[in-house]
C-alpha cells in the first residue's frame, strides 16, 4: 500500500510537471526564424576592400520607422517584407564634409519570391527568400534626392536562407 | 446468568458486524468459529463506461470536441483487461500556430488491482500499462511568421528597436492526413462503487511516444489520446468515468488455504 501511494503520488508530480512547465512554450532568440538580407559595403575603386559606413540610417519606402546604426558598420542586415515579393528600401548615407552634417538617400528595390517553413510550436512559421536573377535588374537603384552614392549593388547569393553570408555588395 | 451470556454474544456479535472486519483471521478469527462466516462473493464481469471529462470539457472550451468509452474484464482476482477508445475534434489557438486534430484512439492494456477489499466491497485502486494507437488528421488553420527584424537602436531614445515589419498572420487551410502515432502509457487511478454495479472512476496517465509519423513540413502537436505533444516523446491524460459492471458470473472465496488446514 505504501509503495502504491509512493507510485500514484510520483505520477501525480509528473503530470502536474509536464502539464505546468512547458518549456517548448517560448521560441529561443539562437533558433534560425526568418533571415535578414546581409548587405556588405565595399569601396568602388578597390572592390576588394571593405568600406564601413557611419551612422547609416535606412527605413522602407513609405514607413515612418527608421534604422539607425550608430557608428561605423561593414555590414547590415535588412529585412524583407515576408507578405510580398518586394521591399524597396531606402538608405541614407550620412558624411560629414567641413563640420556639415549631409545625408544623401539612395532607393534599393529587391525582388524575390517567399517560401514558409514550419519551425516549431513557440515560433510558428518563417520565411526563407529567394531572390530573383541580378540581371532582371534587380536590386533597382534609383535616387532619393539629387545624387546617387551607390555605385553598384550586386547579389552574391540569391538563397536568403541564413544570415551566414553576405547576399548583397554595395559599391560606393 | 443465561441471559447474561445471551447478551454478550449479542453485543460481540453486533460489534463485530459493526467493525465489518473480518479480515484474514487473527483477532477475529476466534469469534468467527463460533459466528458464521459471512460468505464473501466477487463479480467477474465486463465493466462498460463512459468519461465524463471530455464532454464536460466542450462546456468550457470551445475547441475541444471528445468522447472516449472505457471497458474493463476482470481475469484474474487482481487483474483486469482493460481498453480505452475515443474520438477528439481538438482546435487549438496556440500563441503562432491555429491547428485542428481531428482523429479517433484505441487503448488496450492491464490494470492490476492493490487494494484488498473488505467483504463484499469492489473497489479498485490500481496501476496499469497501456499500449495506445491513434489514426487523426491536422488542419493548419493559421500561423504567424516569425521575423526577427528587429535591427539597430532606435535614434532618439537609444533603446533596442522592436520588429520592424508588423506581425503577420498566414490564413492557410491546409489539411495534413494520414498521420498515425503509437504509444505506452502508465496508468494509475482508482474505481470506486457508488452503488449496485456503478462505478466512478479516476485516472492519470504518463504516455511515452513509440512511433509518430509527422506530416512534411509541419508537426503532430496533439494527437488524440496522447494529448499536447513536447520536446520529449512525454505527454499527459486523465480521465473521470462512469462505469456499469456487467455481472457474468460471481466466484466465492473460501477461506484461505491455512485456515483450512487448521480446521483439519
Amino acid at each position: 500500500m505504501k509503495r502504491l501511494i509512493g507510485s500514484v503520488t510520483l505520477l501525480l508530480v509528473l503530470c502536474c510537471y509536464m502539464w505546468s512547465c512547458e518549456k517548448d512554450d517560448l521560441c529561443a532568440t539562437d533558433t534560425p526564424t526568418t533571415p535578414s538580407l546581409l548587405i556588405e559595403f565595399y569601396a568602388s575603386d578597390n572592390p576588394a576592400a571593405p568600406n564601413p559606413v557611419t551612422n547609416l540610417r535606412y527605413f522602407v519606402e513609405g514607413s515612418k520607422d527608421t534604422i539607425f546604426i550608430k557608428g561605423s558598420a561593414a555590414k547590415i542586415r535588412v529585412p524583407l517584407r515576408v507578405d510580398g515579393t518586394s521591399t524597396k528600401w531606402g538608405l541614407i548615407l550620412y558624411t560629414n564634409p567641413n563640420g556639415v552634417d549631409t545625408y544623401n538617400t539612395d532607393f534599393l528595390e529587391f525582388k524575390y519570391t517567399t517560401t514558409q517553413v514550419y519551425v516549431s510550436r513557440a515560433c510558428g512559421f518563417k520565411t526563407l527568400f529567394k531572390l530573383d536573377d541580378p540581371t532582371a535588374p534587380n536590386p533597382v537603384l534609383t535616387d532619393g534626392d539629387k545624387t546617387l552614392w551607390i555605385d553598384e549593388a550586386d547579389i552574391v547569393n540569391t538563397n536568403v536562407e541564413t544570415e551566414e553570408k553576405a547576399h548583397v555588395k554595395i559599391y560606393f | 446468568m443465561l441471559k447474561f451470556i445471551f447478551k454478550l454474544v449479542l453485543l460481540v456479535s453486533f460489534s463485530v458486524a459493526a467493525q465489518q472486519t473480518p479480515k484474514k483471521g487473527k483477532d477475529i478469527a476466534k469469534p468467527a468459529d463460533s459466528l458464521a462466516v459471512p460468505v464473501k462473493t466477487e463479480n467477474y464481469g465486463l465493466r462498460v463506461g463512459i468519461d465524463l471529462y471530455r464532454p464536460s470539457r466542450a462546456f468550457y472550451d470551445d475547441g475541444f470536441k471528445g468522447f472516449e468509452v472505457v471497458a474493463d474484464y476482470r481475469v484474474r482476482k487482481k487483474t483486469y483487461a482493460a481498453a480505452e477508445a475515443g474520438t477528439v475534434d481538438y482546435t487549438y489557438d496556440d500563441y503562432r500556430l491555429n491547428y485542428t486534430t481531428t482523429g479517433s484512439y484505441l487503448k488496450a492494456g492491464l490494470d492490476f488491482n492493490m487494494y484488498d477489499n473488505w467483504l463484499d466491497m469492489e473497489n479498485m485502486v490500481y496501476l496499469g500499462l497501456r499500449y495506445g494507437a491513434a489514426s487523426f488528421s491536422q488542419n493548419l488553420n493559421s500561423y504567424k511568421i516569425y521575423q526577427n527584424s528587429a535591427i539597430g537602436t532606435n535614434p532618439e531614445t537609444n533603446a533596442a528597436s522592436t520588429n520592424y515589419f508588423d506581425e503577420v498572420t498566414v490564413k492557410t487551410d491546409k489539411k495534413y492526413g494520414g498521420l498515425s502515432a503509437q504509444w505506452v502509457e502508465v496508468v494509475a487511478g482508482l474505481k470506486a462503487k457508488l452503488f449496485n454495479n456503478i462505478y466512478l472512476g479516476f485516472s492519470v496517465r504518463i504516455n511515452a511516444l513509440v512511433a509518430n509519423k509527422k506530416p512534411a513540413g509541419f508537426d503532430n502537436l496533439y494527437i488524440p489520446g496522447f494529448n499536447r505533444t513536447y520536446d520529449g516523446n512525454f505527454g499527459a491524460g486523465f480521465n473521470y468515468t462512469l462505469s456499469y459492471l456487467i455481472p457474468v458470473k460471481k466466484k466465492q472465496v473460501l477461506p484461505k488455504e491455512k485456515e483450512v488446514k487448521k480446521k483439519k
